[in-house]
């Protein structure tokens, strides 16, 4: 059974990668088959069956597009993998669905109030997929020369000749386009597209004319006949932008270059109904598309009683993103009042949800997900040091024996070993203190750390 | 287009004349919700200038796009975009005379005779060079917006001092709806001091 999950697991990889490892890099999907019953352990998801398959139902609304305004709170004990589900959902809607991901306290700050915070969430996500021209350069590579500067350092100057069956033209090159041109290998006889406002190079494939320049090529080389007429055309591309951004392009104070330096500042509502009108209007006429999106909101709790009741105001507009929340709290004080509450969110707003329980991992699936954590962090652990770990992980919590795995990998380094054993994880247990440990020593030696004394006069009154 | 509608959309569009540096500029905001600004030659009365406010779909400003007249002096944001033409192509500029509407295309260093202008079925006027180094097709909007059709009897080019010089004689039905428009632009009262707010919205 390991042995058929484990194979399970070994899903495509992307050979070359460039992102660091977080938290949760490891999940690919909320791991579902067509069915949406869940897999035991697929696309980096272990066990929570339940939850997911509930995660799955919501994502069907979702995909669906119909429903707006609703909220779902997933609740549930910390680390059992609340913040992974909404990351497996977010990963199973794919790139055109916006996802927007805060967390509770990013609400508050000193530049904008809360609920335009808390607005401007909403509206990211929600997408307008709409159709509009863009200029692209489409054309056969007659040459590119790029000039370093002798020393070595400072800008690169590069020159890229173009050519269709009708007419030539040279471009300069700034920086960032040689170094695209450069990533993407483009060389003479390649026939390539540029879009002229975003700079995305794509390669359509060589000219037939340089069929014969080699006389081997790979056989997914692609060969295509040199672009006619013009250079320069204008094409229809559909894409897709969030309320937000559509907003910020038109409050007047910033301009879009706002959206760039990402100081947004709050936006007036007039502008917003403007949009909201308008984006109607495209919709009527067929020039638009709503893409809702979800909002995701990460420990819910530290929300307050304001934003609570804006959310209870906001979900009812039927231009409102599907809202998932997540909290670890049980019954406690709703932020800003002295009323306790489940999950420390008000009733009301309770009553419009429909809650995901997670439920602690059992000690096979926190086998499953240090197994994958450790294939994440490409180190190589002997079994026996997997079931240490596995109790480590049982007795103090999930995130602690993720910590141990690429401590203990580096330990097994140092004597230099392939494969992480059971003294090395012994040993980096030892050496970094969990939750509980640390407590403990914290009650023993209390006495020995500095402003303990403070400690005491309160404890007397 | 029709031309009665292109007249219609300049009857019933918000004009704003001033009288500045020997030329009497019009603003016109277009029941659409379109900006175009025209300056017209104070003793000829012909069009020396033409350009329109673009707007993205979106909403945001793109800036002016000049229709008749020198180009808006280009800055370089070879930075932002990564890609820009060589100083050294080609390009377009365009003017109206009292006759004809003329086309310069600088910066052409190929010989006299490998040019070929032609009108097209997909009404534009096409350059073609032998040499297949050079290539455009013009779109005409001021025939588009009479409903007129391009005719290749009424297009000349010479080509010199690296400028190939295209002229289209005006046909009778472009010269009459020009004369409509200018009539009533000269009736507009025009201002002949600096400070004018022209209504954007």
């Amino acid at each position: 059974m390991a042995a058929v999950s484990a194979a399970k697991c070994q899903e495509v990889r992307e050979i070359t990668r460039i992102e660091r490892i977080g938290a949760h890099s490891h999940i690919r999907g909320l791991g579902l088959d067509d069915s949406l019953e869940p897999r035991h352990v697929s696309q980096g998801m272990v066990g929570q069956l339940m939850a997911r398959r509930a995660a799955g139902v919501v994502l069907e609304m979702i995909k669906d597009g119909k429903i707006a305004g609703r909220a779902i709170l997933l609740a549930g004990q910390p680390g059992t993998g609340k913040t992974a589900i909404a990351m497996g959902m977010a990963q199973a809607l794919g790139m055109d669905t916006p996802f927007t991901s805060m967390a509770g306290s990013e609400i508050y700050s000193l530049e904008m109030s809360k609920t335009e915070a808390l607005t401007q969430a909403i509206r990211k996500s929600i997408g307008v997929r709409i159709k509009e021209e863009t200029e692209i350069i489409e054309g056969e590579v007659v040459e590119i020369q790029v000039d370093r500067p002798a020393t070595g350092v400072g800008a690169k100057v590069g020159k890229l000749t173009l050519k269709t069956t009708e007419m030539e033209t040279i471009y300069d090159l700034g920086n960032k386009m040689i170094d695209s041109l450069m990533k993407e290998k483009v060389q003479a006889g390649d026939v390539i597209t540029i879009d002229k406002a975003t700079g995305k190079i794509n390669r359509l494939g060589r000219s037939f004319t340089r069929a014969r320049d080699y006389d081997a090529t790979g056989s997914q080389t692609r060969f295509v006949q040199c672009p006619e007429g013009e250079l320069q055309k204008r094409k229809e591309v559909v894409h897709t932008v969030t309320l937000h951004e559509i907003d910020v392009i038109n409050s007047r104070t910033h301009g879009f270059l706002a959206l760039f330096s990402g100081d947004t500042g709050e936006i007036k509502s007039e502008v917003r109904d403007q949009i909201n009108a308008k984006v109607a209007e495209w919709r009527e006429e067929g020039k638009a598309e709503i893409v809702p999106g979800v909002l995701f909101i990460d420990e819910v709790h530290m929300l307050d009683i304001e934003c609570f009741s804006f959310l209870n105001r906001a979900l009812e507009n039927e231009m409102a993103p599907v809202v998932i929340m997540a909290t670890n709290r049980g019954i406690t004080r709703i932020r800003g009042t002295n009323y306790k509450s489940p999950h420390g969110i008000p009733i009301d707003l309770l009553d419009r949800m429909i809650i995901v329980p997670t439920s602690p991992y059992q000690e096979k699936e926190l086998k499953e997900i240090l197994k994958i954590r450790c294939e994440e962090e490409d180190c190589e652990m002997a079994d026996d040091a997997l079931t240490v770990l596995t109790r480590i992980a049982l007795e103090t919590s999930l995130r602690y024996a993720i910590q141990l795995i690429t401590t203990a990998s580096l330990v097994s380094r140092r004597r230099k070993s392939m494969e992480v054993n059971i003294d090395d994880v012994k040993r980096v247990y030892s050496l970094f203190l969990d939750e509980n440990r640390s407590t403990q020593f914290l009650k023993e030696y209390q006495d020995d750390f500095m402003f303990n004394e403070i400690q005491e006069p309160m404890e007397i009154s | 287009m029709a031309p009665e509608e292109w007249l219609r959309l300049i009857q019933n569009a918000t004009k704003t004349a001033i009288i500045q540096d020997g030329k009497r500029k019009v603003h016109f905001l277009m029941k659409d919700g379109r900006e175009m600004v025209e300056e017209y030659h104070l003793q000829t009365n012909v069009v020396v200038r033409r350009a329109w406010k673009e707007k993205g779909k979106l909403g945001q400003d793109v800036g002016w796009k000049v229709e008749i007249g020198d180009p808006e002096p280009r800055q370089s944001n070879i930075e932002i975009y990564g890609i820009e033409e060589s100083s050294n192509t080609p390009f377009i500029t365009r003017r109206i005379t009292k006759t004809a509407l003329e086309w310069r295309i600088r910066n052409l260093t190929y010989p006299q005779n490998v040019y070929s202008v032609t009108a097209e079925d997909d009404n534009t006027i096409t350059i073609r060079t032998t040499n297949k180094k050079y290539f455009k097709k013009i779109i005409v909007p001021d025939l588009e917006r009479a409903g007129l059709k391009v005719e290749q009897d009424r297009i000349s080019f010479i080509y010199q001092f690296n400028t190939l010089v295209i002229k289209y004689k005006k046909p009778p039905a472009l010269l009459e709806l020009e004369k409509k428009i200018l009539d009533k632009i000269l009736q507009l009262k025009a201002r002949n001091d600096g400070d004018v707010q022209c209504p954007i919205s």
